[in-house]
């Protein structure tokens, strides 16, 4: 009977603006062209957020960007603390101590973990399982008073990694708490494994990106390795002890949003067995190389430019710094993933889509639009 | 030489016979590349086909005294695990410069985008150099060098008169 | 009896909870969050986040705003019902904060919108932002 009704009506093209104000995604628009259920073309409207700090870093000293660097990515501060740390450092070319970089390591995959439990939180929301986010914001404060007992704040950590190593030395006790807050964190993760079957149906074979179309757009991280490409620059090109560690980087074949949410989770799991070994091997020292032991805030830096890349949570991370002999970085080039993610991939993903996929194919790339905008 | 930059010194060989390029390499897996702009587009090919298949970043860096923009690639090697980064220079009052959308396509196309809006560079070549994220800007670009941030917010936004906000007035 | 003006009247008759637009900016995000998750429970005190500014009492600016973002917050304002209540979250609403220097920033935010309470820190602890909702009804059972 359903065969001989008439076809729908034909003029079914609208705009829809999926906008600024969004519970999970803070201050990003995009534009779609909808006609029917299908998007036909969608456009990224960024610039919410911009508060130009490549030229903000021109005017301050390196002791000062340490402390600037951790609001680059609201989501994972540590992480990029890291980086810029770490262009300083090879600039001036001091050598970090060993327990500095193993403290850093920790720190890192930390703020790793934690930003993770975030991106499984807004996926749950954005699918609709409410239990799932107020589960994972309830577990995410173990690790938020951590960082509270070791550096100081809950959210920011006031510069903790800083360029010689790091500020100050754990405070006693905090070995056993975080391998308490391991424990924790292993409980939650095999909640969230429970095979959830809405989630299932909503992620399986959406938004699908093909390895050579997500290199071509620039895609890193996370949903690269979701494409099926085992690529990490922990492995490349290992910073800090990364190379004397033991740990995988979990790829799937599967290409679609399933695939790149499960990545989360085992790189939670992968995350907690390197701060295990990390903790184990910690060596007895300084924590800060002699050049910066007393507080000084001017120091010259030697001319020279440098490129220094990381693995964050959201993908590869870079910061390249030029020098021209000032006390103060000549030119700071900040190159974040989700400025990658967030236009070109996000528009080629969503040309085709069904509109009530999008919240999946949205949250399943792990957004951060204030590392897009800087 | 240092047993790991053979790779390094091999591919810094062949791009020197076959271009004029002044190179070195930095540490390994890095090796840093000056040219001229007439054979930015005929390297950059030859790049992408040795395995250069990953654009990282492009950076525009001012410098005010010399006059001139220098603009930088940095590409990244998956086979190789090397990161190549390519610079060149072009004139501040004029600047114009070819675009490589040609050969990394939309990783290169938003990068180039950003750059129009912030520091005033042309790409000839590109698609799409509308303004990305700035509205109503009517402004010389904003991340040169001689446009001072702090004179100006302290002419548009802070106020002398106000008690509280002259000590950003030192 | 005590003569209340009619503003004090609808005031002490409607705000018994207090619903919150959801208008996240980034910095906020990574506290305000927590403060909906099971640690720092707010739907105990009666808050509860909605996705209209119709149905909102309180908008929250949770930290810096760019010039292109406070135009929409304007909107979001104007659309909310009487009567209604602007909270300034952070150290960058008050006299620009860290970016005190950048360009694209907006330094005062009492020059855009009417802010009722200033709540310091950067960012605020979730303990400040229980205590400046509590002002809020106390200001309210004693306005006269």
């Amino acid at each position: 009977m359903i065969d001989q009704m008439e076809p729908a009506p034909k003029d079914t093209e609208y705009d829809l603006y999926f906008g600024p104000a969004h519970p999970g995604s803070g201050n990003f628009g995009v534009k779609l062209k909808i006609d029917g259920e299908i998007v036909t073309s969608a456009r990224a409207d960024p610039g919410y957020l911009h508060r130009g700090f490549e030229k903000l870093m021109e005017y301050r000293t390196p002791i000062q960007n340490a402390v600037l660097s951790d609001r680059i990515c609201v989501l994972e501060p540590l992480n990029w603390n890291l980086v810029h740390a770490e262009a300083v450092d090879e600039l001036m070319g001091i050598d970090v101590p060993e327990r500095a970089k193993y403290i850093r390591v920790i720190m890192a995959e930390l703020s790793r973990i934690q930003s993770h439990i975030i991106w499984y939180g807004v996926f749950s929301i954005g699918t609709g399982f409410d239990t799932g986010f107020k589960m994972a914001f309830g577990y995410r404060d173990y690790i938020l008073d951590l960082f509270e007992m070791i550096t100081g704040g809950r959210v920011y950590p006031a510069g903790y990694i800083c360029p010689g190593g790091v500020r100050r030395d754990f405070p006693n006790g905090a070995a056993d708490k975080i391998l308490k807050v391991l424990d924790k964190m292993g409980e939650m993760i095999k909640l969230e494994e429970l095979e959830n079957p809405a989630l299932d149906a909503r992620a399986r074979g959406v938004g699908t990106l093909k390895v050579k179309d997500a290199i071509r757009l620039g895609a890193t991280g996370p949903v690269l390795r979701g494409s099926g490409m085992k690529t990490d620059v922990r492995k490349e090109e290992p910073y800090e002890v990364y190379d004397r560690l033991d740990f995988e980087v979990p790829v799937r074949s599967e290409m679609d949003a399933y695939a790149r949410y499960m990545i989360g989770i085992e790189e939670m799991k992968q995350s907690i067995k390197i701060v295990k070994q990390a903790l184990e091997e910690l060596p007895e020292g300084e924590v800060i190389a002699p050049k910066f032991k007393r507080p000084r805030v001017k120091v010259k830096i030697p001319e020279g430019e440098v490129y220094v890349r990381n693995e964050a949570a959201r993908g590869e991370a870079a910061i390249y710094m030029v020098s021209d002999g000032e006390s103060k970085p000549y030119r700071c080039k900040i190159r974040g993933p989700d400025f990658l993610h967030m236009i070109p991939v996000l528009e080629y993903l969503l040309k085709g889509a069904q509109i009530a996929d999008v919240p999946a194919i949205y949250w399943s790339l792990n957004i951060c639009p204030a590392d897009m905008d800087r | 030489m240092n047993p790991k930059e053979e790779r390094e010194a091999q591919i810094l060989e062949e791009i020197g016979s076959k271009f004029d390029v002044e190179g070195k390499i930095q540490r390994e897996r890095r090796i840093w590349i000056s040219l001229d702009n007439k054979d930015l587009i005929e390297l950059c090919g030859w790049l992408k086909n040795q395995g250069f298949e990953h654009l990282s970043a492009i950076s525009v860096t001012d410098w005010v005294k010399e006059g001139k923009f220098e603009v930088t690639y940095h590409l990244w090697s998956y086979k190789d695990k090397i990161l190549l980064t390519l610079k060149t220079k072009i004139d501040r009052k004029k600047p114009v410069i070819e675009s490589v959308t040609s050969i990394w396509k939309e990783n290169a196309q938003i990068h180039e985008r950003e750059l129009h809006e912030l520091f005033g560079v042309k790409f000839k070549g590109n698609s799409d150099l509308s303004p990305l994220f700035l509205e109503d800007w009517h402004a010389p670009p904003p991340f040169r060098k001689d446009f001072d941030w702090r004179k100006y917010v302290r002419e548009e936004h802070y106020d002398k008169e106000n008690a509280r906000e002259v000590v950003y007035y030192d | 009896m005590v003569k209340r003006s009619k503003k004090a009247k609808t005031m002490r008759k409607v705000i018994k909870a207090i619903w919150i637009f959801n208008w996240f900016n980034s910095c906020g995000f990574a506290e305000l969050i927590p403060l909906v998750g099971s640690r720092w429970d707010m739907e105990r005190f009666g808050m509860i986040i909605v996705g209209t500014p119709r149905q909102a009492d309180v908008l929250f600016i949770a930290g810096y705003q760019t010039l292109k973002s406070i135009k929409r917050a304007k909107k979001v304002y104007e659309q909310m019902a009487e009567p209604k209540v602007v909270i300034a979250l952070g150290s960058c609403t008050m006299t620009g904060g860290m970016y005190w220097d950048s360009y694209n920033t907006i330094k005062r935010l009492d020059d855009y919108l009417p802010v009722t309470i200033y709540i310091p820190g950067c960012p605020p602890r979730p303990e400040a932002v229980f205590e400046a909702c509590d002002k809020i009804f106390k200001h309210v059972k004693e306005l006269e």
